[in-house]
């Protein structure tokens, strides 16, 4: 279906050649997962299927690629509309119209089908995606997982051959990325759709993948199944870092795999780690706190109390209330009821720098909090702000991620690039409490941990909380010491990681269901209780 | 090969822009030229200026635009058109104009032409002020956008700010202008010392408009030069810097080149 031979790209201005040599081949009906580490070059594979690069972006593109048959070389990308259906990352940033029947119809309608054909082909889309019950509904109210499938149902209206997908789940809960996920299972088994899938969140997607394609930091690129590439790969979800701990024969990427190698692990007995004791001394205290936007209830009730030098995640569906918890804590605006002190302070009445050293917010947009037109006057402005030395902003970026290009645009950074870009400003002013946002969409595994020590070190060094929302489960794991998790704007769970997460199937990090009934979070979890046993 | 430009009347449209521009320019000034009492002139005219817009939006629009340029002209167009009603009720208060003469200083006069038509049209929609002036004040805007091929395109810095801000007054005072030249047959009935006199000669009708034009422009046109000229001076600078860098992420005329192997290329470097 898709050929690529010797491919090698290289965009204009500039001398590094992003894929080199890249030759494989698709069939029709596969499923294949693109891989590597953030702006290695992914989303420029997954442009160039449909003819995107070179043909909207300029550029020097050697070699050739065919889609069905027909090389992006000879045509635009306009003709190869009704072969290749492209969702883009952010689906709310690709939808044209406002109700879910209008958005499917509306690609359709710019390439002038009959109308008759049109009603058909809605009709079918709705089926195949179950959105019939939202078909009326307004784009904008839908969840982030319908959303993400009325962004595939509009591009599948087209009766594409081909679905590229960038990051489809990242900005979704564990529970809607199964949904999205199972989706395109099933058009890659029952209609031979071929679907080509960018995604960091290895865990999600890698039981689902026919092949992989990996394009490694120094331009190479390998293809092969699942196996083959994660047994050499660095880049590897959890269940595959627990078999290389255990040294398992196999490298399975399913649970039920894992589990069936792992029985004599899990039937022996271990003693149970004590946990460290944690201060008592109350950072942010919430009590009874309430809001609500027109009528609609974000937040009833909720009391909770985070301690100094404590990592706490909080938890919960899209929709569940966590980010108006967060705006709440960090001052944006005064709950209905209820009070918030943070370090005894009322958080809205701080102002400018006393703010920014009380409180380091890190917004789900981080983009929201920068406004120079380079990285490097980014990092000059925070370190005069904070009144701090010279390049110690860009220093921790550096350290953060490394190779930052310090002249380029904020809004041309990767998203990993300037989540991290963000967090060095706001650590610059040493806040005496950091907040954060859905801090890890879009980061890769390295750069995830990476951002995970950075933050245990800011908890541990300074004894200060830290608070983040996120849906990233094996984050949570590796990262926090408590999760609350919110539910229609209450707290309904409460309690160290372990517990919280053990009690929860769909919450459950992947070592977590492995290892289960046994108390492991992480693959470090199982080494240890091994190595104390032995 | 490259991808492709922003839009540029050229060829068969550069021709319909002459063509629909000259119709509609003598719309605004026959009062001057026209000596016949009878046979109402305006009304042609009335007719004839909207007619000109659609030709020359039909012409425009068969092929010559291409994806990006639409996306383009899409955004600055509804973002111009919300401005506009902005000012209402304020006299002069006129937000758009400063975002036309910037777009169109950074993508070129044929698109600055598009835009001041299109965003003209749409504000009419927008704010339901539908009538037959709706194609002079658009064709009025659409100039505003082309007058900006007059500036150099050299020219950086805190010159290129001056020059348009310097601009700003122009067109403001331009637009004021064709506002009253149009309007000015139909106002003020027959019998006034400003009004328009069929028959009369050129000097005279001249020397009327003028008393009319300076009268009404006091309350409109020197608040609406001012207000964009300092909205330039403040804003301009990031507002340029915002328009240039959508400019080069568009990839406008970027080469596209397709070679057999990238080994050959590195040997014939």
């Amino acid at each position: 279906m898709i050929t690529f031979s010797n491919v090698s790209l290289i965009y204009p201005q500039s001398t590094k050649t992003i894929l080199e040599n890249l030759s494989f081949q698709i069939e029709e009906g596969e499923m294949v997962l693109v891989m590597g580490e953030t702006g290695s070059g992914k989303s420029s594979l997954l442009r160039l299927i449909n003819g995107l690069v070179p043909h909207h972006t300029g550029g020097i593109l050697a070699g050739d690629i065919s889609v069905d048959g027909i090389s992006t070389r000879a045509v635009k990308p306009g003709s190869l509309a009704h072969l290749v259906g492209i969702v883009g990352q952010n689906p709310i940033n690709g939808f044209v119209t406002d109700i879910v029947e209008e958005e499917l119809a509306f690609s359709m309608e710019a390439l002038n089908f009959p109308p008759d054909v049109m009603r058909k082909r809605v009709e079918e889309v709705l089926d195949l995606l179950s959105l019939s019950a939202l078909r009326r509904r307004s784009i904008a109210t839908l969840s982030g997982g319908e959303q993400q499938r009325v962004a595939i149902g509009a591009a599948l209206v087209m009766h594409p051959k081909v679905l590229v997908l960038d990051e489809p789940t990242s900005a979704l809960d564990p529970i809607a990325a199964e949904e999205v996920l199972s989706v395109l299972h099933r058009l890659v088994h029952d209609l031979s759709v071929t679907v080509i899938i960018a995604e960091h969140r290895l865990e999600r997607v890698i039981q689902f993948v026919d092949r992989i394609i990996y394009i490694e930091g120094n331009g190479d690129t390998s293809i092969g199944t699942a196996d083959e590439i994660l047994k050499q790969s660095e880049l590897v979800p959890p269940i595959v870092k627990l078999a290389r701990a255990l040294n398992l024969s196999e490298i399975g990427t399913s649970v039920r795999e894992v589990r069936r190698q792992t029985d004599h692990i899990r039937n022996s007995e271990y003693s149970r780690p004590l946990s460290s004791p944690r201060s008592e001394s109350t950072a942010i205290e919430i009590s009874h706190v309430s809001h609500s936007y027109n009528e609609k209830s974000a937040l009833s009730n909720v009391s909770a109390a985070i301690n100094h030098g404590e990592i706490v995640a909080i938890m919960g569906r899209n929709g569940a209330g966590k980010s108006t918890l967060l705006h709440s804590i960090v001052g944006l605006h005064a709950p209905d009821s209820g009070e918030i002190k943070v370090n005894g302070f009322d958080p809205t009445l701080l102002k400018g720098a006393g703010r920014r050293r009380a409180i380091g917010y890190v917004p789900q947009e981080p983009s929201d909090l920068l406004f120079a037109s380079s990285v490097e006057e980014e990092c000059v402005l925070a370190d005069r702000n904070n009144e701090i030395t010279a390049g110690s902003t860009a220093a921790l970026l550096n350290r953060l991620v490394p190779h930052i290009s310090m002249h380029a645009h904020p809004n041309d950074l990767s998203e990993g690039q300037r989540l991290a870009l963000v967090l060095s400003i706001v650590l610059s002013g040493n806040p005496e409490v950091l907040i954060l946002d859905e801090p890890t969409r879009g980061l890769d595994y390295r750069a995830k941990n990476l951002f995970a020590i950075a933050l245990k070190e800011y908890a541990s060094q300074f004894n200060r909380p830290v608070l983040l929302a996120t849906h990233d489960v094996e984050l949570v794991a590796e990262l926090a010491d408590r999760v609350l998790f919110l539910a229609e704007g209450e707290i309904v769970a409460d309690g160290t990681t372990l517990d919280v997460l053990l009690s929860s199937p769909a919450f459950a990090p992947q070592v977590a269901k492995v290892m289960s009934p046994k108390p492991w979070l992480t693959v470090t979890d199982v080494v240890h209780a091994l190595e104390g046993s032995s | 090969m490259k991808t492709s430009g922003v839009f540029a009347f050229k060829g068969a449209s550069l021709l319909a822009l002459f063509l629909t521009s000259a119709i509609s320019a003598i719309g605004f000034l026959w009062p001057f030229f026209v000596d016949e009492k009878q046979g109402n002139p305006q009304w042609i005219f009335l007719i004839a200026t909207p007619f000109a817009l659609l030709l020359l939006m039909v012409s425009v629009s068969n092929k010559e635009l291409d994806s990006k340029s639409i996306a383009l002209l899409a955004v600055l167009t509804a973002l111009i058109a919300a401005l506009r009603p902005m000012g209402t009720g304020a006299v002069g208060i006129e937000p758009m104009w400063f975002v036309l003469i910037l777009s169109a200083r950074v993508f070129g006069p044929s698109f600055g032409f598009l835009l001041g038509t299109l965003s003209m049209f749409l504000s009419a929609i927008l704010t339901g002020g539908m009538g037959p002036w709706v194609a002079y004040q658009s064709f009025a805007a659409g100039w505003i956008g082309l007058g900006v091929a007059l500036i150099p395109r050299g020219i950086r810095g805190k010159r290129e700010i001056f020059i348009l801000a310097l601009y700003g007054i122009i067109a403001a005072e331009f637009f004021g202008i064709a506002m009253d030249l149009q309007f000015w047959p139909w106002a003020l009935g027959a019998d006034t010392q400003l009004s328009y006199l069929a028959g009369a000669s050129i000097s005279e009708n001249l020397s009327r408009f003028f008393s009319y034009h300076f009268l009404s422009a006091m309350a409109w046109d020197i608040p609406r030069a001012i207000f964009t000229a300092s909205l330039i001076a403040i804003a301009g600078a990031p507002i340029l810097h915002t328009l240039r860098r959508a400019h080069t992420r568009a990839a406008f005329l970027t080469p596209i080149e397709f070679i057999e192997h990238v080994k050959v290329q590195k040997a014939a470097k």
